[in-house]
């Protein structure tokens, strides 16, 4: 369970200080897959960045199994997401210079998973495992890397806009497979998107607006991939 | 302006590298000049011998500083238009697509040749400062007639005005070489993925994996730690065992300018391979690697070839001080003996070791600073 209380987040100093997180407070269930909407300017990937531990917050409490991220040091942290956490990009960020099965063995290493090729087989791409980036198309580059970060065996997988440099076809097989693996492999999900389309897959909506949480729902039947709209 | 003088002041190391190349070169070549104008009024063997000695000495010294100085400047020139290019690929490829030539953007990378202008320039005048001094300590032998310090516009010209032309042009027609990538490939930054890959692949560990081809990818970089460690070795070394070949000026030149360029070339090489690996250091902080693991991966690679570059340069020294003993001053009635000094040696290795962990040290404590944010603003 992670507990999200009264969060507050600040950039700039002086006349420019702005405030981006006013006060979230939300619970995210073990094995939820959470969609975070929101306009451009809404807050949602600050809010993705803090409670991942990639920001630290100004103020608040984000509290994974009662233990308090906002109060740990570098070590504890850097353990934190050694132990717990995955993250996908939008921009995908592989290592240019491995291939595709020394990418995915960036996270598989860091837990000793030595069983990673069979994910690069669950996303498509054992006959590329050989291959660089540079080699592959948008969709193959993020499938490598939801398979990087899959192989570090976390416990909550955020995603910031991982369809969002992608085309309709290969955003659609994409998604299809993260879901498929959270169905198989039972972790927690996060994911942030603007395509509110997206969000009639998940099981817990939130809408976020100028810092805030505006909307908060359940989704009784979640929708596949190929089932909704774009 | 294509190329801004905030670019140029990045080029510390090449005005460097070009000031140590020219102080020496023209001090030595200098007094070689006005050496020869006394050669009429040697008498005596002895002296004939000595004059000799002198010029080759003058000769081998030059050569081989400038020789060597001035092919660290061409390949730190062209690493530094490369990275150049590299990291304003976007906007070069906007000016070609609206249509500016290959030359029209190639020729503006004519003012790389300033620092060099400036080194050289600094150089030459700081040998003609320290020029009493060297003419007074050769003088002292008495061997020869007294050597006065005459100043000779061609050499000027030759250290000074040659050099800042040369390097203009060869920034010039490197740049236009590598601007022929076309503009989409530009502006798409294509060109930067040339991966150099491994011919054997290897079940290593990510650790492992990551810093061999680091040190794959970047080749130039490991040229220039194993120099950078080369000048440290050979030129402290030979400074403190030439004391019977050269005076005492003259060594402490040669190991303070084994020292900077050591120094500057070091931090040049290791803030580009730390800069070059920022996304990738940033990825492996948000994937959970540990700072020391980081480092590892980024820095540790190039270690084997720094202790390679102590090797080379000690051996190289070593040559090099035999050499001027067997054959520079072979006719001297004063038989000189060089033996190789293991006490110097083994000093000189305690305090690069130390020296080189100590920029390690730096460069960890800076990767641990950088946020992970940084790979979002991307």
């Amino acid at each position: 369970m992670i507990k999200i209380n009264n969060l507050h987040k600040f950039y700039g100093n002086g006349e420019s200080r702005t405030e981006v997180l006013k006060g979230v407070s939300l619970n995210i269930k073990d094995g939820d897959f959470v969609v975070i909407l929101g306009a451009s300017g809404s807050g949602k990937s600050t809010f993705l960045n803090v409670i991942s531990g990639l920001e630290p917050a100004d103020a608040g409490t984000v509290c994974y199994d009662d233990k308090n991220i906002c109060e740990m040091n570098d070590t504890e942290m850097t353990l934190f997401r050694k132990d717990t956490i995955g993250y996908v990009f939008q921009q995908y960020f592989l290592l240019p210079n491995l291939n595709v099965d020394k990418n995915v063995k960036m996270g598989a290493d860091l837990t000793k998973n030595t069983n990673y090729r069979s994910l690069i087989e669950a996303v498509g791409l054992a006959d590329k495992k050989k291959k660089y980036p540079h080699e592959l198309s948008g969709g193959e580059q993020q499938r490598v890397s939801i398979a990087r970060a899959l192989a570090k065996q976390p416990k909550v997988l955020f995603l910031d806009e991982p369809t969002g440099a992608l085309d309709e076809a290969t955003g659609r097989m994409v998604l299809d497979l993260i879901c498929k693996l959270q169905k198989e492999l039972g972790f927690t999900m996060v994911m942030v998107t603007h395509n509110q389309n997206i969000a009639r897959m998940a099981n817990t909506v939130i809408s976020m607006n100028s810092g805030r949480i505006v909307e908060e729902y359940t989704n009784s039947s979640p929708q596949s991939a190929y089932e909704i709209a774009w | 302006m294509i190329v801004s003088i905030k670019d140029i002041f990045k080029m510390i190391g090449m005005l460097i590298v070009s000031f140590c190349a020219v102080i020496v070169c023209a001090m030595f070549l200098n007094y070689h000049l006005d050496l020869v104008t006394v050669e009429n009024l040697i008498t005596t063997e002895l002296s004939r011998n000595f004059y000799k000695a002198q010029l080759s000495t003058a000769r081998v010294v030059s050569g081989l500083s400038g020789g060597c100085l001035l092919l660290t400047t061409v390949v730190l020139l062209c690493f530094y238009i490369g990275h150049y290019i590299g990291t304003h690929q976007k906007q070069l490829g906007i000016m070609k697509a609206l249509g500016y030539t290959r030359w029209g953007v190639a020729k503006h990378f004519c003012v790389f040749g300033l620092p060099i202008l400036v080194g050289t320039a600094l150089g030459y005048l700081s040998a003609h400062l320290l020029m009493p001094k060297l003419y007074e300590i050769q003088n002292k032998d008495g061997y020869l007639p007294d050597v006065a310090i005459n100043f000779h516009p061609g050499l000027c010209a030759a250290l000074v005005l040659a050099p800042t032309i040369f390097f203009a042009l060869l920034a010039v027609i490197y740049s236009f070489v590598k601007l022929k990538t076309p503009a989409l490939a530009l502006i798409r930054e294509q060109s930067s993925h040339k991966i150099v890959t491994s011919k054997k692949d290897r079940d290593r560990p990510f650790l492992d994996e990551l810093r061999k081809s680091n040190v794959r990818q970047k080749k130039s970089l490991v040229f220039f730690i194993t120099f950078a460690v080369f000048c440290f070795a050979a030129m402290t070394q030979m400074s403190c065992s030439m004391d019977e070949l050269a005076s005492e000026m003259m060594s402490v030149m040669i190991m303070a300018i084994g020292i900077v360029l050591a120094v500057v070339i070091l931090f040049i090489a290791t803030t580009s391979v730390v800069k070059a690996n920022n996304k990738t250091i940033t990825m492996m902080k948000v994937f959970g690697y540990s700072a020391k693991e980081c480092t590892s991966a980024v820095l540790n690679g190039y270690r084997p070839w720094a202790y390679f570059g102590f090797a080379l340069g000690t051996f190289y020294q070593y040559i090099l001080l035999k050499l001027m003993v067997t054959v520079v001053f072979k006719d001297l009635s004063d038989k000189l003996e060089y033996k190789f000094d293991v006490p110097v040696m083994l000093i000189t290795l305690v305090v690069f070791a130390l020296l080189y962990e100590l920029i390690m040290f730096a460069y960890t404590k800076q990767m641990e600073k950088l946020s992970v944010k940084e790979i979002m603003l991307d």
